[in-house]
């Protein structure tokens, strides 16, 4: 427990020294959500001078920890210091490295609590000379509970989805940014307005990109929810 | 991610089905340590006794023996959401006033296999205040009772009753709901017990004046933080504050967000586990949420638990996943 003038940047954001550049984000995310003026989160809490304060060292933290070389010149300053144990994970390096696999990844998904438990010494943490494979993805968010995702009868229909959704904290309008798949139709599908949506060969390619935005299984989506579909149009 | 399929303790039966089928669902459950649940927070109407009522009900279909206690001495109501009479029934009046010492007969059966209930304290307006001794003798006799898992209703505010069996329970759960004065109730809701807690195991410490002094937000010292505390008290005695720090430590508590309407309430948890972590360096799990849901308020008209009245509500969903967690500790 240390006031927040000295924490470390990793502190400031809540986040592991393991964490990679998606978990970077997300704790940016949140913190300058929960730290920015007028937040329900603080005004009891903290004054405004408080929150500018913090917000000050979110900013400066999310600068150097999202910059790879800012990044490795400040954990070189932090062991120097002895402020932290020279450890890293190999993940992290990587996929700080290919920054691409953060896109169409909702970050509320990552969970950088578990990382800790893949820590290896620095030496062996350095880039490879060879690319490696991106690692895979991290466990959902802590909050979401992995298995109890998964509907209760099997089926991923447009109130499930819908569910899963909100979960991840994502809005609908961020699924269609990542899946330039027009809102109405995701808001259909959510909705299980089946006459509403376009040929079935559409509506399988949108729950392909919805279901990967939220990691599940795109096969499983698309078949479980085009079932139901057939059969309700059939019972129609 | 498992994609198909609920585990099988987690599958809620219709309705009306009979003790029998439900034990039929773990017949050999094996023996397991009592735990003891407080489900607390500072303001009223945010959905304490919903959530206990709802939370033990699912426990109890899990094949545990669950005992829920209405421990909010100036208001119970928790035998209404259960559905359960109380005429001529032992309470916990009955207890603090010793006409009854064994728990175990005050405890009722309630509509829920496996559930009983033992009633708040309806028989006698003067219990809402306790003494220690009587606190502690409730926290024992709960400890004693024939249960896997003990649910303790809260009351809102933060009297000593409420906060010492928040304090004393294994679970220290917080509910609140998005709105603003509900966070700032259940922020200091949290503060009081963070101060008490210290108070009970630092009251022998050469920095308990300085403690007690903190607690005054107006204080001289502009201590205003328990980062600010630890700082003063490590500046006094540096071997007190291993032991303030010790203390923090050990104190961790459970969030559920109630009555949360999209997805940036949802995130809202996350700022407070932050702030919570950031202003009073206590670790927060963000166990789950509750959405808003009319069928809550027709469960609560009709008497009935939400997970049996409407068991496929997004409600009764996100109760079970907070159990699930909470089971699996």
């Amino acid at each position: 427990m240390r006031p927040i003038m000295d924490q470390t940047h990793y502190d400031v954001l809540e986040l592991s020294e393991s964490g990679t550049l998606q978990d970077v984000e997300r704790a940016y995310r949140i913190a300058r959500a929960t730290y920015q003026p007028g937040s329900s989160a603080t005004y009891s809490i903290y004054t405004d001078e408080d929150n500018t304060e913090i917000l000050r060292r979110i900013e400066e933290a999310y600068m150097v920890l999202s910059d790879a070389r800012l990044r490795r010149e400040y954990d070189a300053k932090l062991r120097r210091d002895g402020q932290r144990s020279g450890q890293r994970t190999e993940s992290a390096i990587q996929t700080f490295a290919g920054a691409s696999d953060f896109a169409g990844i909702p970050v509320e998904q990552v969970d950088f609590a578990g990382a800790e438990q893949e820590v290896r010494p620095l030496q062996q943490a350095l880039p490879p000379s060879e690319p490696e494979p991106l690692p895979p993805r991290m466990p959902a968010l802590d909050l979401v509970l992995d298995d109890t995702q998964a509907p209760e009868d099997g089926v991923f229909d447009g109130p499930v989805l819908r569910r899963l959704r909100m979960s991840h904290g994502v809005e609908i309008e961020e699924i269609s940014a990542i899946t330039k798949v027009n809102e109405l139709y995701l808001q259909f599908i959510e909705e299980n307005r089946y006459h509403d949506l376009p040929a079935p060969v559409y509506i399988r390619g949108f729950l392909r990109e919805y279901a990967k935005c939220l990691n599940l299984d795109p096969k499983v989506v698309q078949e479980t929810y085009m079932e139901r579909y057939r059969k309700r149009l059939g019972e129609g | 991610m498992r994609l198909t399929g609920t585990p099988s303790w987690l599958t809620l039966k219709r309705p009306g089905a009979a003790q029998h089928e439900v034990r039929r669902e773990q017949p050999n459950a094996p023996a397991r340590p009592q735990r003891v649940w407080a489900i607390g927070g500072g303001k009223g109407g945010i959905g304490k006794t919903f959530l206990s009522t709802n939370i033990a009900t699912v426990a109890a279909r899990t094949g545990r023996r669950v005992v829920l206690v209405d421990a909010d001495l100036g208001g119970a109501n928790v035998h209404t959401c259960l559905g359960v009479r109380t005429q001529a029934r032992l309470d916990l009046a009955d207890f603090f006033q010793d006409r009854v010492v064994d728990l175990e007969k005050a405890a009722i059966d309630t509509p829920v296999p496996g559930l009983r209930l033992v009633v708040g304290a309806l028989s006698s307006a003067g219990t809402a205040q306790t003494s220690r001794e009587q606190r502690d003798a409730l926290m024992s006799a709960l400890r004693r009772m024939n249960a896997d898992v003990v649910i303790l209703d809260l009351a809102s505010g933060m009297d000593r009753s409420t906060l010492d069996f928040f304090l004393e329970a294994d679970e220290h759960c917080v509910v609140t709901t998005p709105e603003p004065t509900s966070i700032e109730n259940a922020y200091g809701f949290m503060r009081a017990a963070f101060f008490r807690r210290l108070g009970r195991l630092m009251h022998d410490s050469p920095v308990r004046d300085l403690i007690r002094e903190s607690m005054d937000q107006r204080n001289d010292r502009g201590i205003r933080t328990p980062a600010d505390l630890l700082r003063e008290i490590e500046r006094h005695d540096s071997s007190e504050g291993a032991r303030f720090r010790k203390v923090i430590a050990g104190f961790t508590s459970r969030l559920f967000l109630n009555q949360v309407r999209n997805s940036e309430e949802i995130k809202m948890g996350f700022s407070i586990r932050s702030v919570y972590k950031k202003f009073f360096g206590i670790d927060l799990d963000y166990t789950g949420y509750v959405n808003y849901d009319d069928y809550v308020w027709r469960s609560v008209k009709e008497r009935r638990p939400l997970v049996l009245a409407y068991p496929q509500s997004d409600g009764a969903l996100y109760i079970r996943r907070i159990v699930k967690k909470m089971l699996e500790g």
